[in-house]
This record gives C-alpha cells, structure tokens and sequence, in this order.
C-alpha cells in the first residue's frame, strides 16, 4: 500500500450566505481511479476547485505528498502536477492545438514564442495518449471528443501527477467514452492518479477503485475501496437516508386519439422516417444517447428546425407549427428544455416573471399584467410543486438546481399543456428531488397529460415510462412496451442501441457480462452492480 | 459581445448552488440600497449647492425654464436609448433618427401645410421607421447592434445633409407650424383660467412627461415591455418560452426610433427651427441619462425614473457650470468626470448588495 | 487531415482575399478612371500620406476590439496629443523629437488609465471610455482655448511633408507601426496572451494568463498608438487646433470591423483593417476626384460597413447550419467539419 500522493483535509470554504464545504477530507494513491461523488450542491465542484487552484480554501490544507502547498492560481496546481480537465471545453478556439496545449508556458526567448519548440513540445505530449492530431489544427475545427483529449494531453504537458476529470463523459458518445476510459487505464497503469467526478453510478463502478462521498460539504465516506459498496448503499451515503424508490402509481391508459403523433418525419437536422405517438396520459419515453437527436426531434417539433417531409398530428389533426408561441397556444405543447440555466430560466428574473412568462397574454387586463395576477400563479404553482423559495420576488438563479428545474416546468404547468415535451428532467438534480420529480410526472400524466419524455437515464426512463421509443443516429431503432423490470428493459434497449448482442459500454448500464472488454483494472465482484 | 465584466470574486466561474436555508432570504430591496433615492439626494445637493454660489439659479425665467426644456428633450433622448438598452442592444444612430424625424415633420409643414400635431405624429414615425428597420436588419441577421446602427448613423448622416440641401434653402425648414412658437416661448403660467394660472413650467414638458410615463407603464406592466425585458435577459429561453423575439427586437428598436423622433420634435420646437445639425449632441446624452439612471447595459432591466433623474442631473450640472462661467470644454472635463464617480459608486452599490444576495 | 497553411500564426482567411480583391480592383478601376492621374507622382503621394492616420487609428481601435472591448477615445485622445505635442514645441520651445517623444507617451499614459478604470472599477469599457472620451475632450481645449497651434518645427513639418523612395514618410511609419502590431499579435507571448484573454477569458485564466493585465496592455498599446496617429497628424498639416480627432472615432470602427475584426474579441487582422483603411481611402479620393458629394460617400461607406458585417454573419450561420450545429449538452455524432473563420462577431446576447 502506497502512501497518498495527495491529501486534502478539513477544507472549508464559504460564499456569501453558503458553506460550499464544511470539512472535507480527500486522499489519492497513485495508480488508482479515485471517484468523487456527491449531490448538486454537496461541493464537489468547490473542492475540485480548491484541488486545482481556482479558489482558495477558507480552512484546512491540502498535502502533495509529505508537503503543505497553497495554490496561488490554477497555474500553481498545474505545476505542482495537478491537472484538471473541467466539464466544459477551455480551449481558446481561435488558436492551434499547439499553442493550446502549451498556452501556461509559451516557450519564448526574450518575450518572443519559439514556434518549433511550441509544436514539438505539443507533439510530446499528444503522443502520451497516443493522439494523431496534427498540432497545427486551429482548436475550433476538433469534435467535443477530441478537443477533450487535447485538454487531457494539456493536463499531463507538466509533469502531473494526478489527473482530475469533472463529469468528462457528459458530452461524449459511447465510443468516444470507452476511449476515454481506455485512456484512464492507460494513465493509472503508469502510477497517475485519477479523480472522476461523475453523476453517473454505472461509470463509477466500472472504472474506479475507490470513492469518497461527499455530503453537505463533508465527506461521510472517504478513499474506501469501491468494492465493499452496492449501488444502493452509494446512494443511501449521498443521500443521507436509507432510500428507497418509490412505487409509482400504476396508471391505466384509455384508447384514444393519439395526443401528439408523428409519422415518417424527417427534418432539416437528420431526422429519417421518425414515427411515434402519445396518447393522453401515456408517458412515452424516448431513449437514447448523446447525439442521437432526440432533443433536434423536440425542437423539430417546435418549430425550430425545417420539417422537410412526413407529419405530425395533434389531436388527429395535422398540425403546422411555426414556433413556440404557436406551439403553445394554438396546440398546448409545453417544452422543458434539457439544458434549464441557458435555455429554460431566466437567472437574473424573479421567480415570478419565470414562471409568468408563459401566461401573461392570459393575465394582461387592458395589456396591462397586473402584480396580484402573477402573485397568484407564483403562489398556485409554488405550492404545488413545493418550490422552496422566500417568494415570487426571489431571482431564479439564487435557487437550488432542483428548485430552478421545478420553476422551469412549473410555467408550462401554468399555461396548462395537455402536451409536455419533458427532455433530461432530473440532470444534475439530487436524488431526493429526483424521485418527487418521477413522483409528478406520473401524477401529471395520471391527470390526462401526454408525456414524451426525453431521457438518456434508464433507471429513470424504465420507472416512469408506458412505453420506450429507443433513438439512434437520428433513426427510431425500436420500440418496446415497458413491463418496469429494470434488468430484461435495459438489455432489451441496449440491444436495440447496439443492434448486437449485449456489449456492455459503462455509461449504458450497470450490468458487466464476462467478456467484455473494457473492465476496470480492479476485481470487483458483480454484486456491486 | 462588449466585455461585460461582472463583480465576479478572484474566481473563474459560479460557486456551487446554495443550500435551500439560504434562498429563503428577504428579498426587498433596502432603502439605501435604492439607486432612486441616491440620485434624488445628489440632485437636491446639486441644486442647493448652485443656487447658494449663484442665485440666479433660482430664476424662473432666467434659468429654470429654460432647463425644464432641455431637460425634456435630454430625457427622451434617454428613453430613446433606454428603450434598446432593455433588450442589450445600442442605437448608435439616435442623434441621425431624430434629424430625420425633425426634417419630415419640416417637410410636411413646409410643403403641405400640416399642421403642428401632425408634423410631430410624422416625424415619429419616421424615427420609428428608421428604428424597425435597424431592428428587422438584426433579427434577421443577427448582426450585433452596436454595428448595425453605427452602419446606419454612418448612412443617415449623409442622407439628412443631401435631403437638407435638397429640399430647403440649406440647412433648415424656418418656418415652423402655429403653435410650436408656443411651445418655445409660453409656459403653463401663461394660461390662466380665471385667476388660476398654471406654474412655470414650459409646454414641452408635458410631452417628455406623457413619454416617460408611457414607457415605463410599457416595461412595467405590459406584456410587450415585459416580452422585451425578458428577450434582453436570455433570448434563447425567451425564445423556448414562446416569445416572438424577432418581433420584440423589432419593435424595441422602432419605439427608440419614435421616442428619437419626439426629441427632435421637442428640440426644434425649443430652438425654434427644423435643422440639419438636430441631434448631432444627442449620442453621448442618450447613453449618460439611463447609465446614470442605473441601468445597465446587459439588457433585461431598466429605470425609466432613474433615466429621468440622469437627465435632470446632466442638465443640472450643465446649467450651472455656465452660470459659474465655465467653458463648453470645463463642462464636459466635468460631466466626464461626474459619470465616472456616479458609475464607480453604483458599482459599490452593487457589490454590497450581491453581498447580501438582494437584487440590486 | 493535412493542415491549413499557418502564415504568420494565423491562416489567411477568406475575409481578407476578398480585401485584397476589392483594393486591388478599387484602385486599377480609380487608375483607369482618372485616365491614369491615379498613378501620377504627386496623387499617389498625397494618397498615401492621407492614408497613413486612417491605418494607425484603425490599429489602435483593433487592438481593443481584440479583447473585446471598445475603445471611444480614440479620437479625442489623438487631438489632444497632438495639441500637446505642439504645445511642446510652441509653449515650451521644446525639440520636435522630443515633442513627439512626449505626444506618444502621454497617449499610452491615458490609456493606462483607461485600462486601469476597467480592471479596477469592473465597468465596462464602453461606459469607462465614454467618460474618459468626454473628459479628453474638455481637455482638448484646455491647452490652447480653440486657437490654431502653427509654425512649429519646420523640421518636423519637412518630414511630414517628405518622402522616402518614392513614399510619404508618414505612411511608411504607419506600415512600420501596422508590421510591429502584426508581430505583435503574431510572435510576441505578451500579444498571444492577450488574444487568448479577449477569445476565451476563462481559459486564459486557467492557463495562468492575467486577463486583467491584457487588458490594460490592450488599453495602452491603443493610447500609443493614438499617440502616434497625433504626431503623424502634428507633422503633416502644420498646424493643430482642439477640433483633431473630432472626425477620427468612427473611422476607427469602420477600418477593423470591414477588415473583419471579431466585436466579440479573440481575432485581429492587420492586414484586414490597412486593407479596409485603403478601401475608404480610395472611396475619399473618388470623391474627391469625381465632386461626388461628400454625403453620398458617408452613405456609401456606411453601407460597406453594413455589408461586411452582414455577409460575413450570413456566411457563419450557413456553415453553422451545414455543420449541424449542436443544441448545448449533446455532441455531434461525427467530428464536426470545418468551421469558417470566427471574425464577425458573436451574435447578441450569445457573448
């Protein structure tokens, strides 16, 4: 047993109002996959942050090896050999590769760039992940993919030793993923350590050794061998409770005209031949992986992007929507975007005018809005929703992030849709409010309400859907009927994705048959499934 | 697009979302932290520090009726910028808008006689035509602002000088309808029913008054200002929630347009003819009034009263100045620096506030 | 792939042929137009030597817009070193080469102070140098009251009006200053840094790059060379008053946004913003040449202006769309092809 190469302990760090973290503990041996996990708001991000310089820590230390060391900048953690690859891209588009790769330490002569050494230096470190990029390439032409492994080959330019990886797979393909984590095996084997922050438990368990879970900014387990937990037992830890999942309703769905249908759709985006239908009080889960186009299909539907062939129908009868006002009211389709802090709130408003946006027409008297009207549609859909908010004047981005995401849907609940396109709901939301979530939307579809639900979270599409409609590459690859047994859905949908028998890629599933070849380098029994 | 550098910590992105205890914090806004009440205090000491070194400050005729009319004219420059600020956008172009305003409402006058209601609804409407016509060119393309209006204001200059030459005997219409020679010189106390007359209050005034009231009764209440507002704060999920932001950004721009079109009304109506140089000082003003005024240049909120108030303090100071014989170019060293300080303590302001996590 | 040709640290975009295209075929069309005067001596001369403060002003917006900012100064400021500067000599019997000397500095050591205010009170540069541009040109004034400055340094003014092998001292200046900015932004760390700053401030930041000093750099190198154009400005018209740079912050704009300078930072084109420097130049002396009025040439310019922006954003929306631009949180399926150039600015609200 190696000693840590680095340790953190006692970390607290406060923000006006917040104490992002509260004691936290972390250690690293070299060699090893290491997971960070935690809910929104446990303060992952925070000692991510702390680890690799951005902030500064209010109390505690962080140890490389036997030594103190205070970061004064991210630059300083770079050169202590911290590297850190950040969930969204931080490349300068405009600049090469090269120039990226090296961009903390220009290699100069009096204040001028030496160009060779620059591009010689990238292609060494490039060729440590074996990468055949040209270094010359202007970042803004690289694939997410690639422009991710460029910033891990930047990551290891220094001579780092530990690598830190925040949510790298949220944007990836399966392909794309298992070649990341080809790559983590790869670093390990040579005595790198490896820090994953993921949400997503499969991945977890497939590649990493250890875990610490952090919660409420301490870390309730810390560096213990992933092996000695179950899935359940993860979750109890981040949580807090022993959890359980909650039995939904069963919901019985009359025959009636589809509420939404779609038939031989394709579109300006990719779309070939796309038919589904939902019926009124139907949840219809469309599942897929990144980059499948279910989300180009939704705002297809909404106007947004040229319908080039096919229909669609709602209530039986064809439909031509232009944009979202018209989706709205002319056919009552309500959208809640995937990506809720760019597209789906307004930060900077107040809760009130988030949730009133949709409603004004309907609330103005004389063209004018009157404040008890919106008042009134805060407090309805407040209450409603539990939204935990000091009132309708609070700013949408002081909330939590599963808060902001009941906001988010709490206006189409009050422009009252029959028809509610939901895609990635629970993303980056805690458990708890995870299953209220599930908890609605069955509620919402029991009402009447026909669902598509847009998802690439199994667990959640198998508890909630009537039936799965599976997307790939822009094509409906199949559809199933939803009996709710997590095990026969998942390989059913898995299969239907793949088109071959079950190869299991850590990001689809938590199941590990024998001959798959991309386990994690640690034995793990399959109980920790 | 211009750097907008928040009051961001030594920190390169947001900190974790708080905990649920911490958003059930009070959201009202404290009274000193009102930036209103501010500006009123540093008006009043404005005032009270003129009119004690130079007491013709004081005189109505002298000086206090003629800065209610410029007054006036400089707060409807201001809503006419604020009017696109709402939305993060810029019109480079009021100053060209108004002229052209100003030469139609001259135009139909002198060729057809109008008379003054109707060369004032003409003229707006020519600056919101102007206005729409920048707003269409970017929504359509999605052009930056500040480019398309530099562009047009680029554009206009030449036109208002070539329609100028064209049309009148050089450079201004000199005749002006009946009743704008009522406008420059009478004041409400020169009507009187009866015994009452009205105060000293020159009759432009009540023009820049309907105007101000109207837009902010627009951006308060109406679901097009509040459409507007919320197109500012994020297009895309303003977009997402069904609102026609083409449309919006279209509209915004038009009503900076027509809102141009009055302050070249009201400024010709105080200078006593329709000329090709109207509105050429109209730029830097436009932009003083509402940054004054408290609002921002990222879109999604503004204060009509805070741009009314900017104005006033501008002119203020400017009308002192004079009177304390200062030169046009000690005016502007001193206007200058007045905006920085103003600009530096409302970013005060804000960082306390964000502090205590209140909605400055 | 095989890579794009990397002249000079940046590919030669699209943007700037088209510049090339349009000068070339501008001033062949003004030479057979003007039955070859065009090329005469003495018109080329003073083409070049009225080209000369254009390019520089042109620069010393550039390198703002660089970091994405703007920088309204920019013509006041001129003016009022150029009054310094002849204050120097006139006031102080100063000698021109110290004058001048002296003009630069003070322009660099207003923009430190621009810079400066952005960094420290966080304001934005626009609001900031709206300020300064106001209290600049109060100060305009200030030096010589709205009287002329004339008769200085007979020397100077022979440069000014000089030429050497064939072209205007001023101009070969400015094509000194346009070469060391372009080696600059090319070669120099400090210049990469700040394009890096002004492209993605967040990444320059995790990569140990001080967007703060960038900036104030940005700021003062624009001063300089607001500097420079006052002294080219002082040297040949042999006399100042407190109106220069009255007509100079437009055409500050108009020379890097037609040479395709990004308004959302990142990207600069020298060779762009001298093209479009020359464009306008040849627009002025087609006006001059032909008596068209000066109005119809503002309304021309202004439509150019437009029209640049606008193709060079149509151009990015459709490649945008033939890429199959991606919704944020998902990914292409395939590696995106490639992507055209990124300078025209961001679309608003987008930045």
């Amino acid at each position: 047993m190696t000693a840590p190469i680095l340790t953190a302990t006692g970390l607290v760090k406060m923000f006006p109002g917040v104490r992002a973290l509260d004691g936290a503990t972390l250690s690293l041996r070299a060699g090893s996959v290491h997971a960070l996990l935690g809910e929104n708001g446990a303060g992952k991000s925070t000692l991510v942050k702390i680890l690799t310089g951005v902030y500064k820590p209010d109390a505690g230390e962080v140890r490389i090896g036997d030594a103190e060391v205070h970061f004064g900048g991210p630059l300083d953690a770079l050169r202590a050999g911290i590297g850190v690859v950040h969930q969204e891209r931080n490349l300068v588009p405009e600049f090469s590769i090269a120039e990226n790769v090296v961009l903390h330490h220009l290699p100069n002569r009096f204040g001028l760039v030496q160009r060779r050494n620059m591009r010689a230096e990238a292609r060494r470190c490039l060729d440590l992940l074996d990468l055949e990029l040209d270094v010359d390439t202007p970042v803004s032409r690289l694939s997410v993919a690639q422009a991710q492994l460029v910033e891990i080959a930047k990551a290891l330019s220094v001579d780092t030793r530990v690598l830190l990886l925040d949510e790298p797979t949220a944007s990836l393909t399966g392909d794309e993923a298992d070649r990341l984590y080809a790559i983590v095996r790869k670093l390990t084997a040579t005595g790198h350590a490896v820090v994953l922050v993921s949400h997503k438990l499969e991945e977890v368990f497939a590649i990493a050794d250890t875990v610490t879970v952090l919660r409420d900014g301490r870390s309730v387990a810390e560096a213990q061998p992933l092996a000695g937990y179950t899935r359940g037992q993860v979750v109890d830890l981040m949580v807090g409770r022993a959890y359980e999942s909650v039995a939904l309703e069963a919901r019985d769905i009359p025959e009636a005209t589809p509420s939404l249908e779609v038939r031989h759709l394709s579109t300006a985006g990719g779309h070939r031949d796309v038919s589904l239908s939902v019926r009124p009080g139907e949840i219809l889960g469309l599942y897929g992986l990144v980059g499948a186009g279910r989300t180009e299909l939704a705002k297809a539907l909404l106007g947004l992007d040229r319908i080039t062939g096919g229909d669609v129908l709602v209530h039986g009868t064809p439909a031509r929507i232009r944009d979202v006002g018209e989706a709205l009211r002319s056919y009552r389709i309500g959208y809640v975007t995937e990506n809720r802090k760019e597209e789906g709130l307004f930060l900077e408003q107040t809760i009130g005018r988030n949730i009133g946006v949709t409603i004004w027409r309907r609330l103005a008297k004389a063209g004018l809005i009157p404040d008890r009207a919106e008042r009134g549609a805060y407090d309805e859909y407040a209450s409603a929703l539990s939204i935990r908010a000091a009132s309708a004047r609070q700013l949408a981005g002081q909330l939590s992030g599963g808060n902001q995401q009941k906001v988010s849907l709490a206006k189409w609940l009050a422009a009252d849709c029959d028809i509610l396109i939901v895609d990635e709901p629970t993303v980056g939301i805690d458990v708890r409010t995870k299953a209220a979530f599930h908890e609605l939307i069955s509620k919402l579809a029991g009402r009447g309400m026909a669902i598509l639900l847009i998802s690439s979270d199994l667990p959640e599409i198998v508890t909630l859907a009537d039936r799965i409609a599976v997307m790939a590459g822009f094509e409906i690859v199949g559809e199933l009927d939803n009996d709710h047994a997590y095990d026969r859905m998942s390989q059913a949908i898995i299969r239907l994705i793949h088109a071959e028998p079950v190869l299991a890629t850590a990001a689809a599933s938590g199941a590990r048959p024998a001959e798959s070849g991309g386990v994690a380098a640690s034995e793990s029994p399959d109980g920790a499934a | 697009m211009i750097d907008q550098t928040r009051s961001a910590p030594d920190v390169v992105a947001d900190p974790a979302p708080p905990p649920d205890e911490a958003a059930r914090r009070a959201t009202r806004i404290p009274l000193w932290a009102n930036p209103r009440i501010g500006l009123t205090i540093v008006l009043i000491l404005l005032v009270a520090f003129f009119s004690t070194v130079r007491p013709s400050f004081l005189n109505t005729q002298l000086t206090l009726v003629p800065m209610q009319a410029d007054i006036s004219v400089y707060a409807v420059v201001g809503l006419a910028q604020l009017a696109v600020l709402s939305m993060g956008h810029m019109n480079m172009a009021v100053g060209r808008m108004a002229a052209m305003g100003a030469f139609a409402s001259g135009l139909v006058y002198d060729r057809l006689g109008a008379p003054m209601w109707v060369d004032l609804v003409v003229g707006m409407l020519v600056g919101g035509l102007l206005g729409a016509l920048a707003g269409l060119v970017i929504a359509r393309t999605g052009v930056n602002s500040f480019v398309v209006t530099l562009a047009l204001d680029f554009a206009l200059v030449g036109l208002v000088s070539l329609l100028y030459s064209r049309f009148t005997d050089g450079v201004a219409f000199p005749k002006l309808a009946p009743g704008m020679s009522n406008l420059r010189y009478d004041t409400m106390s020169d009507y009187c029913m009866g015994n009452l007359c009205g105060p000293p209050v020159p009759l432009v005034v009540p023009f820049a008054v309907v105007a101000a009231i109207a837009v902010g009764v627009l951006f308060r209440w109406s679901r097009l200002g509040r459409e507007i507002l919320m197109t500012g704060a994020n297009a895309k999920a303003a977009e997402l929630s069904g609102i026609p932001t083409r449309r919006r950004v279209i509209q915004a721009h038009a009503l900076s347009g027509l809102l141009a079109g009055l302050a070249g009304f009201l400024l010709a109506a105080n200078s006593g003819a329709f000329s090709a140089s109207l509105g050429d000082q109209f730029l830097l003003p436009s932009f003083l009034a509402p940054v004054l005024g408290g609002t921002l240049l990222v879109g999604g909120a503004v204060s009509v009263l805070g741009t009314v108030l900017g104005a006033t303090i501008t002119q203020v100071i400017y009308k002192g100045l004079n009177l304390l014989q200062f030169g046009v170019d000690q005016l502007k060293l001193y206007i200058g620096l007045v905006l920085l300080a103003a600009l530096s303590l409302d970013r005060l302001r804000h960082v306390l506030a964000e502090r205590r996590g209140v909605q400055a | 792939m095989s890579a794009p040709r990397f002249i000079g640290g940046s590919v030669v975009r699209a943007p700037e042929f088209t510049l090339v295209c349009l000068a070339a075929a501008g001033f062949v069309g003004m030479t057979v137009a003007t039955h070859g005067n065009m090329v005469s001596g003495g018109t080329l001369e003073v083409f070049f030597r009225f080209l000369a403060v254009p390019i520089v002003i042109g620069l010393s917006q550039m390198v703002v817009l660089a970091i994405g900012q703007m920088n309204l100064s920019v013509g006041v400021l001129t003016g009022y070193c150029a009054m310094v500067t002849a204050w120097f000599m006139v006031a102080q019997g100063w000698a021109w080469p110290l004058a001048v000397l002296a003009g630069i500095l003070l322009g660099g050591l207003v923009g430190a102070v621009n810079g400066l205010l952005v960094v420290v009170t966080r304001i934005n540069a626009f609001i900031v140098t709206l300020a300064t541009m106001t209290i600049i040109d109060g100060l305009r004034y200030k030096v010589h009251g709205p009287d002329t400055f004339q008769n200085y340094s007979p020397q100077l003014q022979r440069i000014g009006r000089g030429n050497l092998l064939g072209l205007p001292n001023v101009f070969l200046v400015a094509v000194v200053v346009a070469v060391a900015i372009w080696f600059f932004f090319a070669r120099t760390v400090a210049g990469r840094h700040l394009l890096a700053s002004g492209g993605s401030p967040f990444s320059a930041r995790l990569s140990g790059v001080s967007n703060d000093r960038s900036i104030v750099l940005a700021h003062i190198i624009s001063g300089l060379l607001a500097g420079v154009a006052a002294v080219l400005t002082v040297a040949l018209s042999g006399n100042v008053n407190a109106s220069v740079g009255d007509d100079l912050l437009l055409p500050s704009f108009a020379a890097p946004i037609i040479g395709g300078v990004a308004l959302a930072g990142g990207v600069v084109s020298v060779l762009g913003t001298c093209l479009a420097a020359f464009l306008v130049r040849l627009v002025d002396v087609a006006q001059a040449q032909f008596g068209i009025n000066q109005r119809w040439v503002d309304l021309i310019v202004g439509a150019v202006v437009l029209g640049a922006v606008l193709i060079g954003a149509v151009r990015q929306k459709l490649a945008a769309r033939s890429a199959g631009a991606a919704p944020p949180g998902s990914s292409p399926p395939e590696p995106r092809p490639p992507t055209p150039d990124t300078s025209v600015p961001a679309l608003e609200g987008a930045a």
